[in-house]
């Protein structure tokens, strides 16, 4: 009982820890950069980072079961293909189409779900694999070249207007949200997940649905990647081929950022969630700053270049401070023992 | 725990120090760069500092480091929010930009393409760098020129999607068909505006049409790529290298008599004429729609050809002019 509230007080710990991250980055844009504080550039931090965000929560299940979907940006190009074909060529109304277009993102995700829990393959090696397969499919409907654009206005306006002051797809955002959050950790389901992701072995003896609950994690997975490409669509009003390119990366990247262990078993959502606002916000926030200098050299163009730099330096930093927490708890706790 | 954090913001503080440029009161220009990484752009941008100068204007800067389709909006989007007063943008993905770009427009904001258009109804004008009729012959003509007008030849291109490449693509297979009947297309490639990959994709088009002829490079990158490939494959001089490039990056390849010849107009100019329109549109010294010339500071007085502004005729760089140019 002590155990796991120790394990819980340093979950609670890697979230506040993110939050101070967060925290120093808006002080700092707000100080170096240029109007970031402003109505319409923190709708705009949100807006440009939904799809990350919803890839970010549906990879939490995955990770915590000791896997990895690689699969999850390709899957939105082939999604975002399939769902300009249904709207364009076969002229279906473009809910009908988004719900279709869903339906093959969870096939996707079944055949990731198939070759990993059904065959007992890994999952990277598996995903990998579906890597290429996915986007190598939209590339070849598309044969590379064609692109579908034209989508009315209304379906527009999921990806570009307002709802109560918060940009429409981000409520989106926020219904999958708390969707994965109650399954995780409310649910014998999301408890089964840490129990895989720290033993697969003992999860199956102790009578655990193994394969079963991996599958949904990479079904969920792939519906919601396929849903990912609908918003991606209908804020861009193009549906190519290379929709969603290296947004698995992110995905994983905003996850592990929080805290979420990835050999699975240990990790919650809140913390994945805080792991893409940081994200998000690194992202913008370099675009606000110009005329800054590097190491002396004066460069005069916007910090985008600088955003890999600081996403690996903000990631070792973060979980480097959280692991330094962890081992001077352990050692005081060692010493009042 | 607070001293970590007061650590991280330290380093982050000591990494990137810079100043608050304050509001000026100046017109603020965005200046929308395909990819930041291609020199081609790196010289139209020359060009747009060169007219922020001549304009006393602040200009911004921007363009996506990879190859994400949504950064050109993104980066579009936030200078709506920032209030620009003028875009000015080459389009990597012409229909999705045109979303953003639209938006823009409806925020009062004067937008001008160049090198590589919008959707009509998303701009005011587009700088046209050259027509595609003009670009598309003067490529076919060279390299039937260099091969008598017979022979397989292939086309390297940027991306099978890039809308102006494949304009020009067509404009090539026209003229081809039409006065060189002898001369046939065994394949298109795309690089994906990569040096390496073009080299790679050439050398594939080398080994699987052994009685190659000529390669046509339509974006800058590929033409250094398809003449390393010529040159390792030891068939310089057997296959002729012809493409839309920079001098300064081809000038090895010119002189080692690889590459036979290099087409552009000048990307400086092209950018210095964007930015000129986009504040003359600003300043009302640029009507919004049917203009018939454009007098672009330096450049003088340019044709307008319905809603495009015509920047002159391409260039022709060989061996013996190569080095008068240095851009």
């Amino acid at each position: 009982m002590k155990q796991t509230g120790s394990i819980k007080a340093l979950l609670v710990k890697h979230e506040m820890i993110l939050l101070w991250v967060i925290a120093v980055e808006v002080i700092l844009f707000q100080v170096l950069g240029q109007n970031f504080l402003t109505a319409g550039n923190v709708s705009n931090i949100f807006r440009h980072s939904a799809e990350i965000g919803l890839l970010a929560l549906v990879m939490t299940p995955v990770i915590l079961t000791g896997g990895i979907d690689l699969s999850v940006g390709s899957l939105m190009g082939l999604c975002a293909v399939v769902f300009g074909m249904l709207v364009k060529v076969y002229g279906l109304d473009p809910l009908v189409a988004a719900g279709l277009t869903v339906l093959v993102g969870a096939l996707g995700g079944g055949l990731n779900a198939g070759l990993v829990a059904g065959m007992g393959l890994r999952p990277l090696i598996v995903t990998l694999g579906t890597f290429s397969l996915f986007r190598g499919l939209a590339e070849a409907l598309t044969h590379g070249s064609k692109s579908y654009s034209g989508f009315s206005d209304g379906f527009l306006a999921l990806g570009n207007s307002d709802i109560l002051g918060v940009p429409a797809q981000i409520w989106i955002v926020l219904v999958v949200g708390i969707v994965i959050w109650f399954l995780v950790h409310h649910t014998t389901y999301g408890r089964s997940l840490r129990a895989i992701g720290y033993g697969e072995e003992g999860a199956r003896y102790a009578g655990l649905p193994v394969k079963r609950n991996i599958s949904i994690t990479y079904v969920m997975a792939g519906a919601v990647a396929g849903l990912a490409a609908v918003i991606l669509v209908s804020r861009l009003g193009e549906a190519r081929a290379n929709a969603g390119m290296g947004y698995e990366l992110l995905a994983i990247t905003a996850v592990v950022l929080g805290g979420v262990s990835i050999f699975g078993g240990a990790g919650n959502v809140s913390g994945a969630v805080l792991g893409w606002i940081a994200l998000a916000i690194l992202n913008n926030g370099l675009t606000r700053i110009s005329d800054y200098e590097i190491l002396g050299e004066k460069v005069s163009s916007v910090a985008r270049e600088l955003s890999g730099l600081l996403t690996g330096l903000l990631l070792i930093a973060a979980l480097a401070l959280a692991i330094c927490m962890k081992m001077l708890a352990a050692k005081r706790s060692a010493k009042q023992t | 725990m607070k001293y970590s954090i007061l650590s991280i913001s330290f380093a982050l503080l000591a990494l990137v120090s810079c100043k608050k440029s304050e509001d000026s009161g100046k017109l603020s220009v965005g200046f929308l760069l395909k990819s930041k990484g291609n020199q081609y752009f790196v010289t139209c941008e020359k060009g747009a500092q060169a007219a922020a100068k001549d304009l006393d204007i602040d200009l911004r800067v921007d363009g996506p480091i990879n190859a994400d389709p949504a950064k050109q909006n993104e980066i579009v989007e936030n200078w709506i929010t920032d209030g620009v007063d003028v875009i000015v943008a080459s389009c990597e993905n012409k229909d999705s930009l045109s979303t953003a770009l639209r938006k823009a427009k409806q925020a009062g904001i004067k937008v001008v393409t160049y090198d590589a258009d919008a959707q009509a109804d998303a701009r005011l004008y587009f700088a046209n760098q050259a027509t595609a009729q003009g670009i598309g012959e003067k490529l076919i003509d060279s390299a039937a020129e260099l091969t008598g007008a017979e022979g397989e030849f292939a086309i390297v291109t940027g991306t099978l999607t890039s809308a102006n490449l494949n304009e020009w693509i067509e404009v090539i297979k026209a003229r081809q068909a039409e006065k060189y009947p002898n001369m046939k297309l065994v394949g298109i490639r795309p690089c994906d505006d990569q040096k390496d990959k073009a080299q790679q994709e050439a050398t594939n088009l080398l080994s699987a049409n052994p009685n190659l002829k000529a390669i046509i490079a339509v974006c800058s990158p590929g033409v250094p790529g398809s003449a390393e490939a010529v040159k390792q494959a030891g068939k310089k001089g057997s296959v002729k290298v012809v493409g839309l490039g920079l001098p300064s990056e081809n000038r090895a390849y010119v002189k080692e008599g690889v590459t036979q010849a290099v087409i552009l107009w000048s990307p400086e100019d092209l950018g210095y004429l964007a930015v000129q329109a986009g504040v003359a549109l600003a300043k009302g010294e640029l009507a919004e729609k049917d203009a018939k010339t454009f007098t672009a500071g330096k450049l003088g007085e340019l044709q307008v050809e319905g809603d495009s502004i015509i920047l002159g005729k391409p260039i022709a760089f060989d061996a013996k002019n190569i080095d008068d140019y240095d851009f």
